[in-house]
């Protein structure tokens, strides 16, 4: 019998390529320089953070523009749980993760209701509401933030958040590649008709969302962890919603390589033009310039566009 | 167990319009009712709240004496009604293959994702599109939209489908052909099927019993042959003055 083209391969090159970037990351660290740990773990930063919106925006199609809410109810929850409770960091990222999915999915059942542009509105304004009124809780700060004297732990903080990615993209992988992905696609296509065929589209975005609060939650925490502190602007950075968005575009949205290669794209000049003092501030002009050339001429990412043209490189990139 | 949809006194109402006035229809699996009636009278609705689409305003709807009405439409898919769309709907990036795969994953019979390819491989040779397993839907022609609707539908398990309008829009050659595979694989695989047509020579050739609504109500049913010599059918179509003509 023919055997039927797949449209991913089952043994996922681009897995094991990752995987590998991974195990190599987690041997080398600990002998790099202090300079390129902190690099490193900045980097992981971003990648957990664009595996993290991929999982909602990526797969599914619902663009939330007010993700950095769960990074700040992530580091909010790692501030208080440190500075209240007596939580070692660690506790704090868990709390971060567990309260980063329980406002998913509180949030997501009722604006996963609305589509395009409305969901995407909406998300927003409850970011500006969120920064408004969870730094301002009394035990928080009460709008001056929290500061808490963890000290330098630089490899305690890489491990965390390379553990975080390492299980985003394992679980980006299961989820892509089973019936579950076969779903995504059908309500990325058109949500109505994959109703029809049976697809309960509902629950389906809302734990995906509940998934994605959950990492954004983890890694918001472990920023606040890297800066020893969480304040409102930091906290709640809207920024970051916009550099999570560009990275997932830039790299291909709902793809397994792509947010890793947006993060790569998104991080470099971030980082160094924080380095440049007569550059210092244009970073997000120069992401959101490029992020408008790929919509405008590349709209499926790096990753859909090499699919498509290069046909042999369909097998390895995905 | 063989399939029964039974639609009774169904009642809608969009505002203060009434669509839908009270209609019953009972669709067996192995038959096929047709269900016509002139623009707006209301059998799109009715498809839809079969389907689970829309709720009923009021009246039962039931499968195997299990209440339908009120379920959403993916538990409805899954209890075994499935629903084509008049102007059809493929998932446009997927290949044909694997929006036919999909529908098997999740409908009735929550096949594996290799086994749901290996039902659709077979569904869409039934349907003559194996040439076209393996084209991304977007590049399909009309014609087989309307055939990849209707396996996509039956790849769900449904054991009654609804079909809207499958026959609109055809060509007078592509017609025939089309009626003869919908009436071949209805009978091979002996689903129950309720089919919205305009096209008359559709509607007579493929069902066993017809249903005539206008504005909501039934107004005629019956035989085929018997129900489009129906003075009241004749009235709703073409207006009293021809329904009164000696033929």
């Amino acid at each position: 019998m023919r055997i039927p083209r797949m449209r991913f391969p089952t043994f996922g090159p681009t897995l094991y390529g990752l995987a590998l970037l991974m195990v190599v990351l987690g041997i080398a660290t600990p002998f790099l320089p202090i300079v390129a740990k902190v690099q490193l773990i900045n980097f992981l930063l971003f990648v957990g953070l664009a595996y993290a919106l991929n999982f909602i925006t990526g797969l599914t199609g619902y663009v939330s523009f007010g993700h950095a809410i769960f990074m700040g109810i992530g580091a909010y929850a790692l501030g208080g749980g440190i500075d209240r409770l007596g939580f070692p960091p660690l506790l704090g990222v868990f709390l971060g993760a567990g309260l980063g999915a329980a406002f998913a999915v509180g949030i997501g059942l009722v604006t996963l209701r609305f589509r395009g542009v409305y969901f995407a509105i909406t998300t927003l304004v409850l970011f500006l509401a969120a920064k408004n009124i969870v730094p301002e809780i009394s035990q928080l700060g009460e709008g001056g933030g929290i500061f808490m004297n963890l000290g330098f732990q630089p490899l305690a903080q890489f491990y965390t958040i390379w553990a975080i990615v390492v299980i985003e993209i394992g679980l980006t992988y299961w989820v892509t590649h089973g019936r579950l992905g076969y779903g995504l696609r059908a309500i990325k296509s058109d949500e109505d008709v994959a109703k029809t065929v049976g697809v309960n589209a509902s629950r389906l975005k809302l734990s995906l969302f509940g998934i994605s609060g959950m990492f954004t939650g983890a890694t918001g925490a472990v920023y606040a962890w890297t800066l020893s502190a969480v304040l409102p602007e930091t906290g709640f950075d809207i920024t970051f919603s916009l550099r999570m968005l560009a990275m997932i575009i830039i790299g291909g949205a709902g793809t397994l390589l792509g947010p890793f290669l947006g993060a790569i794209i998104v991080y470099v000049p971030y980082n160094y033009f924080q380095t440049v003092q007569s550059l210092l501030g244009l970073q997000l002009a120069v992401i959101g310039a490029l992020v408008l050339l790929i919509a405008l001429f590349i709209p499926t990412g790096i990753v859909g566009t090499v699919r498509r043209y290069v046909p042999f490189l369909r097998r390895y990139i995905e | 167990m063989s399939a029964r949809l039974v639609a009774r006194d169904v009642r809608k109402n969009f505002g203060g319009v009434q669509a839908l006035r009270g209609v019953s229809v009972t669709v067996e699996e192995g038959s096929v009712i047709g269900l016509i009636g002139p623009n707006g009278s209301g059998k799109t609705t009715f498809l839809n709240l079969l389907a689970g689409a829309e709720k009923p305003t009021s009246g039962t709807i039931e499968l195997n004496g299990r209440r339908t009405d009120g379920l959403p439409v993916n538990r409805v898919v899954g209890l075994g009604i499935a629903k084509t769309y008049q102007i059809p709907r493929p998932f446009l990036a997927m290949t044909v293959r694997e929006n036919v795969a999909v529908a098997a994953m999740y409908g009735a019979f929550h096949r594996k994702p290799g086994e749901a390819r290996d039902d659709a491989g077979r569904l869409l040779s039934l349907v003559g599109m194996d040439p076209q397993a393996e084209t991304v839907a977007a590049e399909l022609t009309v014609q087989h939209r309307k055939q990849l609707e209707l396996a996509r539908a039956i790849a769900t398990g449904a054991r009654i489908l609804l079909l809207d309008e499958v026959f609109a829009g055809l060509s007078a050659d592509e017609l025939p052909r089309s009626i003869n595979l919908v009436s071949k694989i209805q009978k091979e695989l002996g689903f129950g099927a309720l089919v919205v047509e305009h096209v008359m020579r559709a509607v007579l050739t493929l069902s066993d019993h017809v249903v005539v609504i206008e504005e909501g109500r039934t107004i005629a049913e019956g035989a085929p042959q018997e129900v489009v010599h129906d003075p009241a059918v004749i009235e709703a179509y073409l207006g009293t003055e021809v329904a009164r003509a000696p033929t």
